[in-house]
């Protein structure tokens, strides 16, 4: 995996994302007020909790250099604990919702610190193994439907639904964009080109990892709360389902991984083409997006965003 | 029959060969001596096709084939026994040196081979199903130069064959080499111990930071100055009474 | 008391646990050549089984046989997929072709998979033959005629691999090649070349055990991931480097699952396995007769 490209150093690039960003921002805080279309409102929803999903995979993958197969763990915590403090203990949905971050943080604490020694594809297989039993215990576990209780039923509003997954997306974003630029950022980075060199040089490479995985856990945690929040009847252990994982790798690596705009564009790129290409037969999206993925790791790896600049490169030559 | 012209390798990122021109011709025996990290081993490597040269020409019998794959290379009669003999340690002698004989020519021929390095080194005969990572420092690199002659070699390469040996040792394999270029064989040796290696050698090149510092006969080098200060001076006291 | 219930359950673990060794010889060999871990192998698995599933369902050929045709078949699937996927990772850095291939792995599986949806659908699938409900029966204990056969044909795969690796030369090719490709190429052998065959071999055992996996059990299109991790945990059980220590890890993790059901219950089977995986990855990667440490 190439090293990332390196974050827009020319003073007009530097503006114009972060322009595009915040008119993207002000456009999707209006559009429940413009529209009242389900299916539009159900779609930027998942774009939202897409992204927010994808950027938080990248924050370990892109940034820090670990690949995690097991994404789907932390979105499941997050996911069951938000669910249940909420709908079984009658918690106020915000504190459920933040303990399920928290969860999903301790749950990664507490399996990333033995899983760290393991070096490069072990931890990829490793982390799915230790993804997949869980998926399987808590199947084992609760084999019962989740449902809404009557009371949330009868108030169920798309709306803040809509709100929290845009807030978050927001949020995983900012943090994406902040990270590189504190003094956390430099140690994260040597670890991910020379782990050894990193080490020799005094960075505590463990706990730099960690940090990172903190932060990924919590998001990918808050984005299962997301989850748990908009669904209104579930099995639990759907959440825990690998495809979220993949869903999540496909997106950042399609889009650009390590890079900021990456898992937005990818994710962005993945929910309206399933969404466009779910009148066909089957699933036919998962093959593309598999091709596209397979030629972004051969030939593209920077992704959607790589290719953009690529092509605003060669327009301006032509000028 | 072996022409290297202005060759240019980089090894890791960084140029270790600049420039270098040598000849080998059929039936000679060619040292190459210089310091550690001169890039001894990386010209080997480049000519034995591990490590394509950045520019530059190498070229056997007439023909260029510094872009040609390692097992081609082979193919043409160019074998090479690498620094640190790189045996397959989990197979035995036995195996090793069938591997040897593989290509197409060398198969045809593999009994006859194997006969006669079974003469050559008799400890091999003895030690045939044994472990290769289980034999002696010696007896590695005389598996290693063994395997290498199952590959009908027309051109042999060895990139520090005494490394790590004692001495005693060390005479016995140049022995060896004696009588293996008396066979046919045309030898490229590149070496540390400079003594041993310029007394076998019928002529000699100096690399020196990856440029060739100085040429000429085995005895020419011998007797230079320079040679005498820098590379004969390495052997120590106790090596020289050993040896008397 | 009553063992017989011990005894069977144990027997079938053996079964199932040869299987699991089939699974995984193809994903070892490759890994201990070419040093890339393909996380599609459970997909190639279930192409092989979707072949003879297809034989046998529309032109009646016992699976068994069908392997013949099967095998072959998925050698090509494997000489097109490295020439066309994984041979461009080949040439990297060690561990950038490793991620690499990782990535390509599971890129891969996902178009197989879907692949598989268009061609069979979701429904599941399984080969019941004349003689797939009969067995003999020793000493009270059950010993089916499908599971015996899987048995005996994946120990003679596992045999028949290991006699190509150890008295063929292209079989001491490919076992030099893993062990040292500078050194093999070095002996006049073409490693890409050799890369191109030991994938394609590999592919191919995945579609024996695919076959075999039709018989006793359901091929679907989704069951390439379960696989693909099964085949994880045994090749890391086993380490790298002996075709029969994959065989018997295979076996060995068949029996644990068996015992594992007394104590955690059926349901649980599969995790039994994950947990196995992740401890021996922790404490002794080189796993139980690897020999080589990471």
């Amino acid at each position: 995996m190439r090293t990332a490209p390196p974050w827009p150093a020319r003073a007009a690039e530097r503006f114009t994302g972060p322009a595009v960003l915040l008119i993207l921002i002000a456009g999707a805080l209006v559009v429940p007020q413009l529209t009242d279309r389900r299916d539009t409102i159900t779609l930027l929803f998942l774009v939202f909790l897409y992204i927010a999903l994808a950027q938080s995979w990248n924050l370990l993958a892109g940034y820090a250099g670990q690949i995690n197969l097991g994404h789907a763990a932390f979105f499941g915590v997050g996911a069951l604990v938000t669910r249940d403090l909420w709908t079984k203990e009658d918690v106020p949905f915000a504190a459920a919702f933040l303990a399920g971050g928290g969860a999903a943080v301790l749950f990664a604490l507490a399996v990333g610190i033995p899983t760290f020694r393991l070096r490069g594809i072990y931890f990829a297989i490793g982390t799915l193994a230790m993804a997949e039993a869980l998926r399987i215990t808590v199947s084992n576990l609760r084999p019962q439907v989740t449902a809404l209780p009557a009371q949330a039923l009868a108030t169920y509003d798309l709306e803040p639904r809509y709100y929290l997954a845009l807030g978050l997306a927001v949020c995983t974003v900012l943090v994406a964009f902040i990270l590189p630029r504190t003094r956390l950022s430099l140690g994260i980075l040597a670890v991910r080109e020379d782990e050894e060199a990193a080490e020799a040089s005094g960075v505590n490479a463990l706990a730099h990892k960690l940090a990172a995985l903190v932060l990924s856990s919590f998001f990918a945690g808050l984005a299962g709360g997301t989850f748990a929040f908009y669904h209104v009847s579930y099995y639990p252990d759907r959440p825990f389902f690998p495809i979220w994982t993949f869903d999540a790798v496909l997106a950042t690596f399609i889009g650009g991984v390590g890079t900021l705009a990456g898992p937005i564009v990818g994710a962005t790129f993945f929910i309206v083409v399933r969404d466009r290409l779910a009148v066909e037969v089957q699933e036919v999206h998962q093959a593309i997006f598999g091709l596209l993925f397979i030629l972004v790791v051969l030939m593209l790896p920077g992704g959607l965003v790589e290719a953009w600049s690529r092509a605003r490169r060669l327009l301006r030559r032509t000028r | 029959m072996l022409e290297i012209r202005d060759v240019e390798v980089a090894y890791e990122d960084l140029q270790a060969i600049w420039g270098v021109s040598m000849e080998v011709a059929a039936g000679e025996i060619v040292v190459l001596i210089g310091p550690n990290g001169a890039g001894k081993t990386t010209l080997m490597r480049a000519i034995a096709g591990l490590q394509p040269p950045l520019r530059g020409r190498i070229v056997l019998d007439g023909a260029p084939i510094q872009s040609l794959a390692a097992h081609s290379i082979v193919e043409r009669g160019v074998v090479l026994v690498p620094e640190g003999r790189r045996l397959f340690a989990g197979m035995s002698v036995y195996e090793n040196l069938l591997l040897g004989a593989y290509t197409a020519k060398a198969r045809a021929a593999q009994a006859k081979s194997l006969q006669r390095v079974q003469e050559v080194f008799p400890i091999l005969a003895e030690r045939r199903d044994q472990a290769a990572g289980t034999l002696s420092g010696g007896e590695q690199q005389m598996l290693a130069i063994g395997r290498a002659l199952m590959s009908l070699p027309r051109l042999l390469l060895l990139d520090e064959p005494s490394l790590g040996l004692a001495p005693l040792v060390v005479r016995d394999i140049f022995e060896v080499l004696r009588q293996i270029n008396r066979d046919g064989v045309t030898l490229l040796l590149a070496e540390q111990n400079a003594r041993m290696a310029l007394e076998l050698a019928h002529r000699a090149y100096i690399l020196e930071q990856g440029k060739v510092a100085g040429q000429g006969t085995g005895p020419e080098m011998l007797a230079s100055d320079h040679v005498r200060r820098a590379y004969l001076g390495y052997v120590t006291a106790g090596e020289e009474a050993s040896e008397k | 008391m009553n063992l017989e219930p011990i005894f069977q359950n144990l027997v079938y673990g053996l079964f199932v646990g040869g299987l699991y060794g089939m699974a995984a010889v193809g994903l070892s060999l490759v890994f201990g050549v070419l040093k890339v871990l393909n996380v599609s192998h459970g997909e190639l698995l279930m192409l092989g089984g979707y072949v003879s599933f297809t034989l046998f369902d529309a032109y009646g050929v016992d699976p068994f046989l069908s392997i013949a045709i099967a095998a072959p078949l998925l050698f090509l699937v494997g000489l097109g997929l490295h020439g066309g996927l994984f041979r461009w990772v080949m040439r990297l850095h060690e561990e950038a072709k490793i991620k690499n291939s990782l990535l390509i792995g599971f890129g891969l599986a996902l178009v197989l998979e879907n692949l598989a949806l268009r061609v069979w659908t979701a429904d599941e699938r399984a080969i019941t033959t004349g003689y797939s409900g009969e067995g003999v029966t020793l000493a009270g204990i059950v010993f089916p005629y499908t599971r015996m056969s899987g048995l005996v044909v994946a120990f003679m795969a596992v045999m028949l691999l290991h006699l190509f690796l150890t008295r063929t030369y292209a079989g001491r090719a490919i076992r030099a090649t893993s062990e040292d490709w500078e050194a093999a190429s070095l002996m006049g052998i073409n490693v890409q070349r050799t890369y191109v065959v030991a994938f394609a071999i590999g592919t191919a055992l995945a579609g024996v055990a695919g076959t075999l996996v039709s018989l006793g059990y359901t091929i679907a299109p989704s069951i390439g991931l379960a696989w693909t991790l099964k085949a994880l945990v045994v090749v890391v059980l086993a380490g790298l480097g002996s075709i029969f220590g994959a065989f018997a890890a295979g076996i060995l993790l068949g029996e644990a699952e068996a015992t594992s059901i007394y104590v955690f219950g059926a349901s649980y089977r599969e995790v039994v396995g994950l947990v196995l995986f992740i401890i021996v990855l922790l404490l002794r990667p080189q796993g139980l007769f690897g020999r080589r440490v990471r």
